[in-house]
């Protein structure tokens, strides 16, 4: 994965750099809105992490011009400001996602990760599979080695989501802007009481642990060990 | 409108009203000056026209016959006294002279024009008579002098708006004009108190206060608005105070514990296990610090309104059922139970976000607040106008002494401290409330909290 990142902190983006690098993707930094414009435009990039704060501009209006320009890579702005608002602003202005600032490495990677995997095929695929779990979205049912389980609906929509980003970590706050449409973080484990009743179904009954727990990060649907 | 009106409004209608009386009369006035003039010029022209009338009789006919017809041929003579009743009653005088020698008529003495002329003749008595005079020379030895007093139309009308002038206009007019001024200077005297006092309480707005007097006064109203506004002000000024504190303290007890444990970590840097423990303990607390300042970013913009941009019309009950829902294993799991009773089609316009975030808040301090085997309810009513949004819990409550404050920022119980959570929840809770005009209520004398939303309804 190629990603470009357009941040003025240089802490903030040694950070991110440094992470992408452990993880073997290739990073390019810059600091101004400018060059970062000059740059989406000129290479070919996977993901593009953009600053909302930056010196001389907006980063909603760098974002704009880039998609004014025909520049469809995937931009996830990166803020300070954690407001819905501004949530609304930046996704209207075309970025693809927002994250507020501070943030867990693991959260911007799993974002980038389900940024760049985006297929539109498979975002409307009618079935979804995962070893021998079997999700059918016209009928709204769940086999897993034929026998059928009973999800209340939003136990479905995680396994859902988790299915559409098969061996990829599902953060916390995904599943709530997902599943619940929550731009706020509630004090409560919801989201973790849903995940163990929904692992309860899914994988208590059989050998194989296909959702897995990434300890104080998210949830990997995997039938890999 | 009229139960918005105050006691010196009705001050001012009388003012109002006094100088429109005024004003009105005066036309009056003007208008019966006209007539009156009018009545005086005519007055002229006949005994001009009666000049020229008895100057071809006695050409024509001769003195007798012309006395005669002045019905004077009994030649009488009115001495002063005689004409100044005949005066009074409003009756002719005549006087005729031949060459010097009074034949008839007055013995009064007085000039007179050939022109018919007004004149303001005292003739010798207190009294001033306004006459017409009009001197008719027959020959070069014979002349009649003709005295007319004003007609008795023109002195009863000018005489009548004399006196009403003395006795009605001219003292409403005095009084009007001294409650004016009292009012005027009373205004003074009050805007020059309140400027100064505006001066001290600039320099300590958290005790002065602008005096105000029994009487009600336009004064007085102004007086206690501004009042009510630096009471406001102080209760903003104590809020910000208390928030400073509130972030002071917040921020403070995790950061030094972090603090603490960079300290630990380097005495540890050794052991990977201790190093791990100190790693996850030092992240807990700056993520706390972390989640006060976005609740503190989350409140500020939830009060300044701009969600409002974003209202929809929303499906209240469908939201509550589903909210509710997913919090259902969440009670089970804690061992408390949560009993939900809704009307369906309840719709209502606002941000479905903070309207989730209102229910996630007040559920989510029943399940940290409510004993273990509690059960927690949420119930949604539909009135006309509103929806009741009932939720709570069977115990233990709110502590009494804790119940005026539970709203207010970073206020904390002594039952909550030491727990997870930053004082802004039910903060956060009231300022949802607030822009979306519902009317949040924590009821009392219940066994557990109990709260009460009133919400505004769309139909």
């Amino acid at each position: 994965m190629k990603v470009l990142i357009v941040e003025d902190d240089v802490d903030t983006a040694d950070f991110i750099k440094r992470g992408l690098e452990q993880h073997g993707e290739i990073a390019h930094h810059v600091t101004s809105a400018q060059k970062g414009m000059l740059q989406a435009s000129s290479s070919e990039f996977d993901v593009i992490i953009f600053d909302r704060l930056l010196p001389n501009m907006d980063g909603i209006d760098a974002v704009r011009i880039l998609r004014g320009s025909n520049i469809t890579t995937p931009i996830i702005m990166l803020t300070a400001l954690g407001e819905t608002t501004d949530r609304v602003a930046g996704l209207d202005a075309g970025a693809d996602d927002y994250l507020v600032k501070p943030f867990d490495f693991s959260e911007l990677y799993a974002r980038l990760k389900a940024l760049t995997r985006r297929t539109p095929l498979k975002q409307e695929a009618l079935s979804l599979s995962v070893g021998d779990l079997v999700l059918e979205r016209t009928a709204r049912k769940v086999t897993r080695s034929g026998q059928v389980l009973d999800l209340n609906p939003k136990e479905y929509q995680i396994l859902e989501y988790l299915m559409l980003n098969p061996g990829q970590l599902v953060t916390k706050t995904m599943l709530l802007e997902k599943v619940w449409g929550f731009n706020f973080d509630p004090r409560t484990s919801l989201v973790q009481t849903h995940v163990s009743r929904l692992r309860n179904k899914v994988d208590k009954p059989f050998t194989i642990e296909l959702i897995k727990t990434i300890r104080g990060c998210g949830y990997i649907l995997s039938d890999h060990d | 409108m009229i139960k918005h009106l105050k006691p010196y409004d009705f001050v001012n209608a009388l003012v109002i009203t006094g100088v429109l009386f005024i004003l009105s009369s005066s036309l009056f006035a003007l208008g019966a000056g006209f007539v009156v003039h009018s009545i005086s010029q005519s007055q002229v022209e006949e005994l001009n026209a009666f000049s020229t009338e008895i100057k071809e009789q006695f050409q024509e006919h001769g003195l007798d016959w012309l006395l005669d017809d002045l019905e004077l041929d009994q030649r009488p003579v009115w001495n002063r006294a005689e004409s100044l009743v005949r005066l009074d009653e409003h009756d002719n005088l005549f006087k005729v002279v031949q060459s010097g020698v009074l034949l008839l008529g007055s013995e009064l003495i007085f000039d007179a024009d050939d022109v018919a002329t007004w004149q303001t003749l005292s003739l010798g008595s207190d009294q001033e008579f306004e006459l017409l005079t009009l001197r008719v020379d027959l020959d070069d030895a014979l002349f009649v002098t003709i005295l007319q007093p004003r007609s008795y139309e023109a002195t009863l009308v000018s005489s009548a708006f004399l006196q009403w002038y003395a006795f009605v206009s001219l003292p409403l007019l005095g009084g009007l004009f001294t409650l004016v001024l009292i009012r005027i200077f009373q205004q003074q005297k009050q805007t020059a108190q309140i400027k100064s006092t505006l001066l001290q309480i600039a320099k300590s707005p958290d005790s002065k206060r602008l005096p105000v007097s029994k009487k009600q006064s336009r004064e007085n109203d102004i007086a206690n608005s501004i009042n009510m506004m630096l009471d406001d002000i102080t209760d903003l000024h104590g809020t910000m105070k208390t928030m400073s504190v509130g972030i002071a303290h917040d921020l403070k007890t995790p950061l030094s514990r972090v603090a603490n444990r960079l300290q630990s970590m380097q005495h540890d840097i050794s052991d990977p296990s201790l190093i791990e423990t100190h790693l996850t303990h030092a992240s807990s607390d700056l993520n706390s610090v972390i989640s006060t300042f976005n609740n503190l970013v989350r409140l500020n913009s939830i009060e300044s309104g701009q969600h409002k941009d974003r209202f929809i019309k929303i499906n209240l009950s469908d939201l509550i059922d589903d909210l509710a829902q997913s919090y259902e294993p969440v009670f089970e799991d804690s061992g408390r139970t949560l009993v939900r009773s809704t009307v369906s089609e309840v719709y209502c316009v606002g941000d479905p976000d903070l309207i989730s975030q209102l229910i996630c808040n007040l559920l989510e301090n029943a399940l940290e607040y409510s004993d273990t085997g509690a059960q927690v309810w949420v119930r949604l009513q539909s009135h006309t106008g509103s929806a009741l949004l009932q939720i709570g819990d069977d115990g233990p409550g709110i502590p009494e002494v804790d119940q005026p404050h539970v709203f207010d920022r970073f206020y904390r119980g002594d039952i909550s401290r030491g727990r997870p959570g930053n004082g802004l929840g039910l903060s956060i809770v009231q300022a949802i409330c607030q822009v979306h005009g519902a009317n949040l209520t924590l009821l009392t004398n219940q066994t557990g909290a109990v709260f009460n939303i009133e919400v505004p309804i769309s139909k």
